[in-house]
């Protein structure tokens, strides 16, 4: 942001094509100074996503609450280490994020399993289903969800979204792990492709 | 060996996803990806599928989250840009202190609180077992206060510059008191915290040292209806009663 800082302009010359992806890149930089303001901008754009995708795993809201917590601390704890050459600022956290809902779900699979029953009585899906198509985002990742094939579909969603590792997605789709690894591998290719990632 | 290979490779997608199982599984594909460009770069395009969905995903978290984020991140110390390791610069040697290495203590200290309050400043100033125990039982406290289930966060300038940060945790009658760039004092004379209520006025304890502006979480108990939270500067160690005007005037919702 500020013109004369050399560090910030070193992070402009990464190329960046998705909206406002490079924004958040310098907004980390500055966050990894100790800049609380900058801090308050990337909590504002990127809570949502994170709280949103830790809900989708977990499904509980409380124990959702506290992973994201853990999570938006450790952007801030760990700024410094963040490096744009491995992908945007939103990726990073975003990884951050899911593997820290991962963990949580393997630590305390009796528990999560327990809650998930319950979460799921609590949370109609509508529910969910209903925020996620408010977003411009959503609609855009439900197209090219829609292009993929059925198993390829289930398997990412199952995989991504459901936490499940691919073993048990290869159990729950009755299929073999050589094709629910190459299955999510190809579907993730079209949608890379769908989705313009380059 | 090409088919162990191929194999090894179509599990980009999974890796992405956080699909493979912990351990020797994962670590092997990691293994995997130094060695070969191709996978680090399918990895990495997976991974922004990924964030497209965790952004499709996107929801509103409860308003207090923020609060307690951003209450959290000023009690809480980065990490320095570089991967420390053992081997310490050589122009640090004039200065022999070693740093309390505090991230092992860090998981068990906080093991239990929703919060993760790396170091909290106490640790860095610490140089004897008695005062790392002080340090280590009023971090916990610390972390209970900031994982209370409501908490408020507050923040004031006063009236002679830098602001005054409060973590209130109203059902635990508790808050946490951080400043940044506060004046500094001359010697034998301290910032004290107070909290003035309708029938008596407490101290609620001394601001530490000040390190780069800042002065590390004061624990403050006892907070009751009705408290406003003061500061004044008193000569040291600090007075039964306020003899300045305070500095600071933050009335504390309880």
């Amino acid at each position: 942001m500020n013109p004369s800082d050399s560090d910030a302009s070193r992070f402009r010359s990464v190329p960046t094509d998705r909206r406002g992806e490079r924004d958040l890149d310098d907004l980390l930089v500055h966050v990894a100074r100790g800049d609380q303001v900058a801090f308050e901008t990337l909590y504002d754009r990127l809570a949502g996503p994170v709280y949103g995708v830790i809900r989708r795993v977990l499904k509980d809201p409380s124990q959702s609450e506290e992973v994201a917590q853990e999570v938006l601390l450790e952007v801030w704890r760990t700024a410094a280490r963040f490096d744009p050459a491995l992908g945007g600022a939103a990726t990073w956290v975003m990884t951050i994020a899911h593997r820290r809902a991962i963990d949580r779900v393997r630590s305390t699979i009796a528990a999560a399993e327990r809650e998930h029953k319950m979460a799921q009585i609590d949370t109609p899906h509508d529910e969910v289903a209903e925020a996620v198509e408010a977003s411009l985002d959503a609609e855009r990742v439900q197209r090219c969800l829609g292009g993929l094939t059925e198993i390829q579909r289930e398997a990412i969603t199952l995989a991504y979204y459901g936490g499940h590792s691919y073993r048990q997605v290869a159990e729950l789709l009755n299929v073999t792990l050589g094709a629910v690894k190459t299955r999510i591998r190809d579907g993730l290719i079209r949608m890379r492709d769908c989705l313009g990632v380059s | 060996m090409k088919l162990f290979r191929r194999d090894l490779h179509s599990l980009s997608g999974a890796y992405a996803l956080d699909a493979l199982a912990h351990g020797a599984e994962s670590e092997r594909f990691a293994r995997h990806l130094n060695r070969c460009s191709s996978c680090s770069s399918e990895v990495r395009e997976f991974r922004e599928v990924a964030t497209a969905m965790a952004f499709a995903a996107a929801t509103e978290p409860p308003p207090e989250l923020r609060d307690r984020v951003l209450a959290a991140a000023t009690l809480t110390r980065q990490l320095p840009p570089e991967v420390t390791s053992h081997a310490r610069p050589r122009r640090a040697r004039g200065r022999a202190r070693a740093r309390v290495p505090w991230l092992p203590w860090l998981s068990g200290v906080v093991a239990t609180a929703a919060v993760v309050v790396a170091v909290l400043f106490g640790y860095a100033q610490a140089h004897t077992e008695q005062e790392l125990n002080q340090a280590r039982a009023q971090n916990q406290a610390i972390a209970a206060v900031l994982s209370a289930p409501q908490v408020k966060l507050l923040s004031q300038a006063t009236t002679k510059g830098g602001v005054a940060t409060v973590v209130l945790a109203a059902d635990r009658h508790q808050m946490v008191v951080t400043t940044n760039g506060l004046p500094a004092l001359p010697t034998g004379k301290v910032y004290q915290l107070w909290l003035i209520g309708t029938t008596r006025t407490v101290s609620a304890g001394l601001l530490p040292a000040a390190t780069s502006g800042r002065t590390g979480p004061v624990l403050a108990s006892g907070v009751v209806k009705g408290d406003t939270l003061g500061l004044t500067v008193e000569p040291a160690p600090g007075t039964a009663h306020p003899t300045t005007t305070s500095i600071l005037v933050l009335p504390l919702p309880v």
